[in-house]
């Protein structure tokens, strides 16, 4: 696309922003003066839904947390879990395909030539972890959550090892759903759009006087999109998904939650049948209040995959059983100690991709594996505004032992609004399967075989951040980091050349800034900002072989940010609007690309609302990844209803 | 980089001018905010506190808002003027909430978990009414504010209430969303 073209297209951007900015104005609704003199009756009927965010309070959590709210994601009018954390400034996310997604946390996304994944980001949902555990990283097809029962998605860059355990490297997204208690009664949503179009039931209801419950059942049907040649990718993606969960309040302190979600997936290939991915889980939490300063909590799920391709007869089925225990209490005045243990199993039966051509084979395919933790943290109160966090995790995987994940960070409050934070710490990303287990052939020729020696990837991480709440109206924070990096995962020859082996032959640093804003001009009209740098100085190790370069470790833009406008145009009508900016790639390259989504919603009754929806508005398409594994991403429209019941 | 620069400044540009245009009225706490500041005072004459509370037959009628101050004046504005039973309302803020404090009304304002815990703990026994901002898991304050469909409405935990002495009015329960009593 020429420059003129483009700066047009970006004037029109601006010319808009500014209108809306100046229609505001008629619009904002003055804080009725008279609160005073209502009843409490009547102050229960004061609707005070509003875009102004609470102000985040300046919790004990010292680390670069972005919280994505429930009103933003209702707002932003996303439909899956990658389309939400587009609203973290602290996140990359890349789409490649319609059910392909790539998320990052300071960088390494990975690269697909070199079978390196994008493996340092650590995803739960409710406390279940969605990290495979095969081959490392994410399948975000697998991984959704209706809108409407996300409370908040808490999105951590930066080190967890020493709360989270291995592969909890570079970030730590916390999915946390509603209780049921907060989803009652009847909901239907129905959206059609250019790209997609889904529908989804869901009712919530008593049982009894202490429990709640919700199901719900969802269909979803997303179009094949167009590769990287401006060809059909015949790559569409259907993912019907059942539910529920139940919270039951049993008194004395005591709360239980069951939930549980079904879905069967199946994306389009190219002249042959569907590949498909069934998952199931079940996850059961209780949880008790011993005291004032203490509580408890015992959790334990079960999670099913089934992933196949029939056309190359690969596949594998997972299923995980997991249990933890967690504790926390006040110790004397000073301390307060968080304890847990966990124990995870899992078992895989892997199916291999032979073929003449090239096969994927795994030794051993069937295995039972156990990944047993411990951590201890202690917040201690050096006076009354500094404070010390201490946090030790071991960590016991089948393939590099114990894995020792230390953290510290001392917190400082120098004022009420004000907190200053930096913090030394360790993680890992534990080897899989992949690593140590795979056999890959061209032809009868084996090409690669996974390495037994093959170690953790290694993180030693330095942070420092501020963060304040500016008046009532605007909260900042800055966090910097400095990523020490050892033992990452690198191609290298066996002493007789071939095959090629897993090794550890890269080691490096990286550094960065995030930093994010919000400004509430008023009761009706917010603006949130953010920005997130990445520098990258990565190299081999001596006697590493140096194959593929030091970007097979990710292909990752320098810098990304966005601005985003949400307002309640009146009580009935909403607009929100993100422009986001995101860098060149710079190895294999793709351009950086500027991309407008906006959204208005108009809710003529309370049970009603109506929404129109675009995204990527400014160009035909952009894209987001690496050719050729990753098709253009168009433009789109999408109505959307939504009627309570 | 420049065209996000450009929609910025624009973005800038347009709110300072909102900003400036209504610079002069005094509301910069929310709706929701302000809904609960409201709320706080006009719990007071549903409540009864034990005999004895207050010192004087004028000593003050204190509302202690413990943690980040949402309200940005908007309480100490609102209650102006105004009192209960004879005690002019006064508000304090705290940064934690001690027994001696003296608070008739407890705001406990968007803290951790821990620290809401550890707040209730200091004044459990004592007859303060503790009213929690944020949700907690256990709900253990005696009123606990919602969100419901966008309006705010409240739950009352009455066995906390009779823990801390205070008789909450049959009036109050039958607004509260819900209502109860852990035993």
């Amino acid at each position: 696309m020429s420059g003129a073209v483009r700066t047009r297209r970006l004037g029109t951007a601006v010319l808009a922003l500014g209108l809306l900015a100046m229609s505001f104005e008629t619009c904002a609704d003055a804080l009725p003066q008279d609160l005073g003199s209502l009843s409490l009756e009547d102050l229960g009927k004061v609707v005070v839904s509003s875009v102004s965010k609470k102000p985040q309070p300046l919790s004990d959590a010292s680390a670069a947390v972005y919280v994505i709210s429930h009103d933003d994601i209702m707002r932003s009018g996303a439909t899956d879990l990658p389309g939400m954390l587009r609203l973290a400034p602290n996140l990359s996310v890349f789409q490649s395909s319609p059910s392909g997604y790539i998320v990052t946390a300071r960088g390494f996304s990975g690269n697909n030539d070199a079978q390196n994944f994008p493996n340092k980001l650590l995803v739960l949902i409710d406390g279940r972890s969605v990290y495979s555990p095969i081959f490392s990283g994410m399948y975000w097809d697998d991984q959704f959550v209706l809108p409407q029962n996300i409370e908040r998605i808490e999105v951590i860059s930066g080190p967890g090892g020493a709360l989270w355990g291995a592969n909890a490297v570079n970030g730590v997204i916390n999915i946390i759903t509603r209780q049921a208690g907060d989803t009652q009664g009847g909901m239907l949503w129905l959206s059609a759009g250019t790209r997609e179009h889904g529908e989804a039931v869901q009712y919530g209801g008593a049982l009894g006087q202490h429990a709640h419950y919700r199901v719900y059942a969802r269909d979803f049907r997303r179009r094949s999109f167009d590769n990287s040649a401006g060809q059909d990718a015949h790559d569409g993606w259907s993912n019907p998904q059942i539910g529920f969960r139940v919270d039951w309040d049993a008194g004395g302190g005591d709360t239980v939650m069951l939930q549980g979600d079904l879905h069967d997936g199946r994306v389009q290939q190219v002249g042959a049948v569907d590949s498909r991915s069934t998952e199931g889980d079940v996850l059961a939490r209780w949880r008790h209040t011993i005291s004032d300063t203490s509580d408890f909590h015992l959790q334990a799920y079960y999670d099913y995959v089934h992933r196949r391709d029939d056309a190359s007869g690969s596949g594998f089925v997972l299923r995980t059983g997991d249990i933890e225990l967690q504790h926390s209490f006040a110790l004397g005045k000073r301390h307060r100690i968080v304890w847990g243990i966990g124990d995870r199993r899992y078992h895989y039966d892997i199916t291999p991709r032979v073929s003449p051509v090239s096969s994927l084979l795994w030794d051993p395919a069937v295995n039972t594996q156990n990944l047993a933790n411990a951590f201890v943290q202690d917040q201690i109160a050096l006076g009354s505004r500094t404070r010390l966090t201490l946090g030790l995790k071991a960590e016991d995987d089948p393939y590099s032992g114990v894995s020792l994940m230390p953290s510290g960070i001392v917190s400082f409050k120098p004022g009420d609004n004000v907190l200053l934070w930096t913090s030394a710490s360790r993680a890992m990303r534990t080897p899989t399967a992949f690593d140590q287990d795979v056999i890959e052939k061209l032809g009868t020729l084996t090409l690669l075989v996974g390495n037994p020696d093959f170690r953790r990837e290694q993180l030693t991480a330095y942070e420092a951040g501020w963060r304040a709440q500016l008046a009532a109206r605007a909260t900042m924070s800055v966090s910097a980091f400095y990523n020490v990096y050892d033992d990452l995962k690198t191609v290298e020859f066996s002493p007789a050349g071939l095959p090629l082996l897993w090794g550890n032959g890269m080691r490096g640093h990286t550094y960065g800034l995030e930093a994010w804003g919000s400004y509430s001009i008023n009761d009706a009209w917010r603006l949130d900002a953010g920005f997130s740098t990445l520098r990258k100085r990565l190299h081999f190790k001596p006697g590493a072989s140096g194959l593929l370069g030091t970007s097979q470790a990710g292909d990752d833009p320098s810098h990304h940010g966005f601005i985003r406008s949400v307002m309640n145009l009146s009580d009935r009508w909403m607009l929100s609007a993100e422009l986001r900016q995101v860098g060149a790639l710079p190895d294999p390259k793709v351009p950086g690309y500027v991309e407008l989504d906006a959204r208005l919603g108009w809710r003529p009754t309370d049970k009603l609302e109506l929404s129109l929806s675009g995204t990527n508005l400014l160009h035909p398409w952009h894209q987001e990844y690496v050719f050729p594994y990753s098709d253009r991403i168009a433009r789109a429209v999408s109505f959307d209803l939504r009627l309570a019941f | 980089m420049a065209g996000l620069l450009v929609v910025g400044l624009a973005c800038a540009i347009g709110a300072a001018a909102v900003h400036a245009a209504q610079a002069k009225s005094p509301s910069p706490v929310s709706l929701e905010y302000a809904v609960k500041a409201t709320y706080l005072y006009k719990f007071a004459p549903f409540v009864t506190w034990p005999p004895g509370e207050f010192a004087s037959t004028n000593a003050p009628f204190t509302i202690c808002v413990v943690g980040n101050n949402p309200f940005d004046g908007y309480l100490e504005r609102a209650v102006a003027g105004r009192g209960f039973g004879g005690h002019p309302f006064s508000v304090r803020r705290l940064m934690s909430l001690t027994p001696d404090a003296h608070c008739q009304i407890a705001f406990l304002a968007q803290l951790p978990a821990q620290d809401i815990r550890q707040a209730l703990a200091a004044v459990s026994g004592q007859p303060v009414l503790t009213v929690v901002d944020s949700a907690t898991p256990d709900r253990e304050g005696i009123v606990q504010f919602v969100i419901r469909q966008g309006r705010v409405g409240f739950e009352i935990n009455v066995g906390a209430a009779s823990r801390n002495h205070l008789a909450i009015s049959s009036k109050l329960l039958s607004l509260a969303l819900a209502v109860r009593d852990p035993s």
